[in-house]
C-alpha cells in the first residue's frame, strides 16, 4: 500500500480542519461514556459476565456458529458462508440477482466496508445507497469513515453542508438540524424504493438464532421493514450464547459508544416476515464472513474477536485523537483497528499499527469487556520484529552493547564517554539533534540531557558519607 | 426435520466446511484468557453480582411508571398520564386532531381509543399511503422502565410501520406493561417473541450525532414520540394475570 502509517500521521498531524473535528468529538464522546458506565448498577459485574460470554463463544465457536446456523434456518432465514471478502460479494450479489433487485439500501454494517460491497454492488449494475447519516455523508463526498461508530467524525459540519450543497443541489447549510432534513427527504424515497435491505449485525443469539441491530436513526428499522428481502451480513465472531448475554451487552454498548442507556431503536430479527405479517422481508439470508477472522482465532490475539465495536477505545487514545481514523489505514480504527487490521489483512503491511500505540492502557480501561489490548499490541510487536530481517547494523549495535552493558567496568567508562558527548550537545538542558543512531528520537521531540552524576555515583557518594558520620 | 443449511448453501457448502475446519484448528491454538473476575458480591455468597435490588422485593408499579416517565422524559418523549379511560381517549383525540392517522388494529388499542381511529390507515394498507400518514397510533408489549423504551412485537395488527413511518409516535400504555427491566420482558415475553419475526425497543426519538456530535432529533423514524399512561384496568378484572417482570 502507498505509504504506511507514519506518513498518514504526519499527513493528519498538520490538517488542521481535522484536529478541530476530533477535539470537538472524541474527548466528549469519553465524558459521555465516563457518564454511561455511571448509570450502569454494578457495571464490573456486568462486564464481567459479558466478558465471560464473549470469550465463552470463542471457545465453543464451530458448535455455536452450527447451532446459530440451525436456528436459523428453523426461523425462515437462508445461511451462506463466505470465506473472503470475494465470497461474501459474490453470494450477496447473486441472492440480489436471483431476487431481481434493482436497489439496495443499506444500513451501517463495518463488515461491508470490509468488503468493499458497495463497489460490487455497483459493479453489477445494482443502485447502493447508504442510509445512516454519517456513512450517506461518506457515500455522497467519496471518502472513508474514520470512527466506528461515528464515521464522519473527522469532518466539520461546514464541510458536510458543502458536500450535500455539492452533490445533493441543496442550498448551503452548516445547521445540523437542516442537514439531517435534506438526509431524510433523500433517503425516505430509498427505503420505499429499495428491493434489498443490507444490514449488519451487532449480535447473532446462538440459542435462537435473534439476529440484534441498533441504530440511532431508524435506518436499522427501515431496511428490516420495508424491502422485499433482508440480507445480513457480519463476522463468524458476532454471536451472543443466551438472550440473557444479549441483555448484557446491550446494556454495555450504548453507554460504551455514546454514552445512551440504550440506542434509540434496538431491533430483534428473527427470520422473514410471518405468514400473516402485513410487512417485512420475504426472504432474509444471513451471510457468515471469516476473512481472516479463523486466522485471528488460532493466535495471540484471539480476544479481539469479543470486540463489540463500541468506539471507546478509540475515544480514549492518545494516538487515534491526534490522527485520527484515517491514519490506520483501514477500515478499522484505533487500537482494536491496531489489532484487527494486521489480523485480517495480514501483518507485513500493517506491521507498523501495532506500534501505533503508547501502551498507555486507557483502551483497556475503558473496553466494556475488557480486552487486554496492550498485551495483543505488545504480542503483534513481537512477531512483526520477528518476522522481519533486521538490520546488520542493528544486529551488530545490539551485540556490542550485549558486550558492553555485561562488564561493569567497560560499561562505566562507555556510560561516561556517552553522557559527556550529550551533556556537551545540550541547550538549556535539553538536547535538540542528537547524534548518530539517536537521531531518530530528537526527530519528533528533544531529549532531556544526562544528569552531571549517574545515580549509581551519586549513591556511593551519599553511602560513603553516611559511612564517615 | 431441517437440515442445518440452508437453501442457497448448496454451492457454499465447501466453505462452510473450509471455515468451520479452520475454526477447529484454531481452537487448539487460540489465546483466550480467562476473565478478570470482579465479582466482589460472590466473595460473601451473597449471590447473583449483577442484582441490585434485594431479592425477592420488586419494586411497586407506581415506582416502576415514575422511574419510566423519569427515563423517557430526558429523552424528549411528551408523557400524559390520565385518570381515567375518558380522559385516555380525550387526550388521545387531541393529538390526532386533524392528522392523517396510520394506526395498530384499533381492536388492539386499550381504554376504547380504537374508536377514536376508527378509519385509519393500516399496516395493510399500500406502503405508499402509509408513508404519507402524519401520526402512527399504537399500543405496547411492554414498557420499560430502566430505560424508558416500548417493546413493540411485530404481528398481524401491529404492524412495525406505525411506530416507524410517520413523523409522530403516540404510544397509549397501560401501567400493566411496565417491566423494571428489558431482561425481565425478554424472560416474560419469550413465548410471544418466538412468533414474531420483529421485536423493536423504542427508547425516545429517532435521532444522529453524526454530524460533530449535535444531537439531531427525527432523522428517519418519527422526532416526536408521545406516551398516554391510562388508569390500571387490573382492579377492574381481579384475576387477570399480570406483566410483572419477577
Amino acid at each position: 500500500m502507498s505509504g504506511g502509517f507514519a506518513e498518514r500521521a504526519r499527513d493528519a498531524l498538520g490538517n488542521r480542519q481535522l484536529h478541530i473535528a476530533l477535539d470537538r468529538t472524541t474527548a466528549q464522546l469519553g465524558l459521555r461514556r465516563a457518564t454511561g458506565l455511571a448509570s450502569l448498577e454494578r457495571s464490573d459485574a456486568v462486564r464481567d459476565r459479558a466478558r465471560a460470554a464473549k470469550m465463552q463463544v470463542l471457545r465453543t465457536l464451530p458448535d455455536s456458529l452450527r447451532q446459530f446456523e440451525a436456528r436459523l434456518v428453523e426461523n425462515g432465514a437462508r445461511v451462506h458462508w463466505a470465506d473472503t471478502t470475494a465470497d461474501a460479494n459474490r453470494i450477496i450479489v447473486d441472492i440480489a440477482m436471483t431476487a431481481g433487485v434493482r436497489r439496495v439500501a443499506k444500513s451501517k454494517s463495518m463488515v461491508s466496508e470490509e468488503t468493499h460491497l458497495n463497489g460490487a454492488f455497483e459493479r453489477a449494475g445494482i443502485a447502493v445507497v447508504e442510509t445512516d447519516l454519517g456513512e450517506y455523508i461518506v457515500q455522497l463526498a467519496d471518502d472513508r469513515p474514520s470512527h466506528i461508530i461515528a464515521p464522519i467524525i473527522h469532518m466539520t459540519r461546514e464541510q458536510v453542508g458543502r458536500v450535500m450543497e455539492q452533490r445533493l443541489h441543496v442550498p448551503y447549510s452548516d445547521d445540523t438540524q437542516t442537514l439531517a432534513r435534506y438526509a431524510r427527504e433523500r433517503l425516505r424515497d430509498e427505503f420505499l424504493r429499495a428491493d434489498m435491505g443490507l444490514t449488519g449485525a451487532n449480535f447473532g443469539v446462538v440459542e435462537n438464532g435473534t439476529i440484534c441491530l441498533v441504530t440511532n436513526e431508524g435506518n436499522g428499522r427501515m431496511v428490516t421493514t420495508l424491502p422485499r428481502v433482508h440480507v445480513a451480513l457480519m463476522g463468524i465472531e458476532k454471536l451472543v450464547p443466551t438472550m440473557a448475554d444479549l441483555d448484557r451487552l446491550l446494556k454495555l454498548l450504548a453507554r460504551s459508544a455514546t454514552g445512551q442507556k440504550l440506542t434509540a431503536y434496538t431491533t430483534l430479527v428473527r427470520g422473514p416476515r410471518r405468514s400473516r405479517d402485513e410487512c417485512g422481508p420475504e426472504e432474509m439470508h444471513v451471510v457468515l464472513l471469516d476473512n481472516g477472522r479463523s486466522r485471528i482465532l488460532a493466535g495471540e490475539t484471539a480476544e479481539i474477536l469479543g470486540c463489540i465495536r463500541c468506539g471507546a477505545c478509540l475515544n480514549a487514545c492518545p494516538v487515534y485523537r491526534s490522527v485520527g481514523g484515517h491514519a490506520y489505514g483501514d477500515v478499522y480504527p484505533g487500537p482494536v483497528g491496531a489489532i484487527v487490521t494486521p489480523g485480517i489483512r495480514g501483518l507485513a503491511p500493517f506491521a507498523e499499527l501495532p506500534s501505533a500505540s503508547s501502551l498507555c492502557g486507557a483502551c483497556r480501561e475503558v473496553c466494556p469487556v475488557r480486552l487486554d489490548i496492550p498485551r495483543m499490541l505488545l504480542a503483534l510487536r513481537r512477531e512483526a520484529v520477528e518476522r522481519t530481517p533486521q538490520p546488520a547494523a542493528l544486529r551488530l549495535g545490539l551485540k556490542v552493547f550485549a558486550r558492553v552493558a555485561s562488564r561493569p567496568r567497560v560499561y562505566r567508562v562507555a556510560a561516561a564517554f556517552v553522557r559527556r558527548m550529550l551533556r556537551g550537545r545540550a541547550r538549556g538542558g535539553w538536547i535538540r539533534r542528537a547524534p548518530g543512531m539517536a537521531s531518530g528520537w530528537t526527530r519528533f521531540r528533544d531529549l532531556k540531557a544526562p544528569a552531571a552524576e549517574t545515580f549509581e555515583s551519586a549513591w556511593r557518594r551519599r553511602a560513603a558519607a553516611a559511612r564517615k558520620s | 426435520m431441517a437440515t442445518p443449511r440452508g437453501r442457497g448453501t448448496e454451492i457454499m457448502s465447501d466453505a462452510r466446511d473450509v471455515i468451520l475446519g479452520r475454526v477447529e484448528r484454531a481452537l487448539r491454538t487460540a489465546r483466550i484468557p480467562a476473565a478478570i473476575t470482579h465479582e466482589d458480591a460472590d466473595r460473601d455468597g451473597s449471590g447473583d453480582p449483577e442484582q441490585v435490588a434485594l431479592p425477592g422485593v420488586a419494586l411497586p408499579r407506581t415506582s416502576l411508571q415514575e422511574r419510566f416517565v423519569l427515563e423517557a422524559r430526558a429523552l424528549g418523549v411528551e408523557i400524559y398520564v390520565e385518570p381515567t379511560r375518558a380522559a385516555v381517549c380525550d387526550r388521545l383525540r387531541t393529538l390526532v386532531a386533524g392528522l392523517r392517522v396510520l394506526s395498530w388494529n384499533p381492536t388492539l388499542l386499550p381504554y376504547g381509543c380504537g374508536a377514536i381511529v376508527d378509519g385509519a390507515l393500516l399496516g395493510s394498507s399500500p406502503t405508499a399511503e402509509q408513508a404519507r400518514a402524519e401520526i402512527g397510533v399504537t399500543a405496547c408489549h411492554g414498557a420499560i422502565a430502566e430505560t424508558g423504551s416500548l417493546a413493540l412485537i411485530a404481528g398481524p395488527g401491529c404492524s412495525p410501520t406505525v411506530s416507524l413511518l410517520p413523523p409522530v409516535h403516540v404510544a397509549i400504555v397501560r401501567p400493566e406493561d411496565l417491566f423494571e427491566s428489558m431482561g425481565g420482558f425478554l424472560d416474560a415475553r419469550a413465548e410471544a417473541m418466538t412468533q414474531s419475526a420483529n421485536c423493536t425497543f423504542v427508547t425516545g426519538p429517532s435521532r444522529t450525532g453524526d454530524i460533530e456530535l449535535s444531537l439531531t432529533i427525527g432523522v428517519h423514524g418519527p422526532g416526536r414520540v408521545a406516551i398516554v399512561f391510562g388508569p390500571s384496568e387490573l382492579r377492574m378484572k381481579n384475576s387477570r394475570s399480570t406483566n410483572s417482570s419477577s
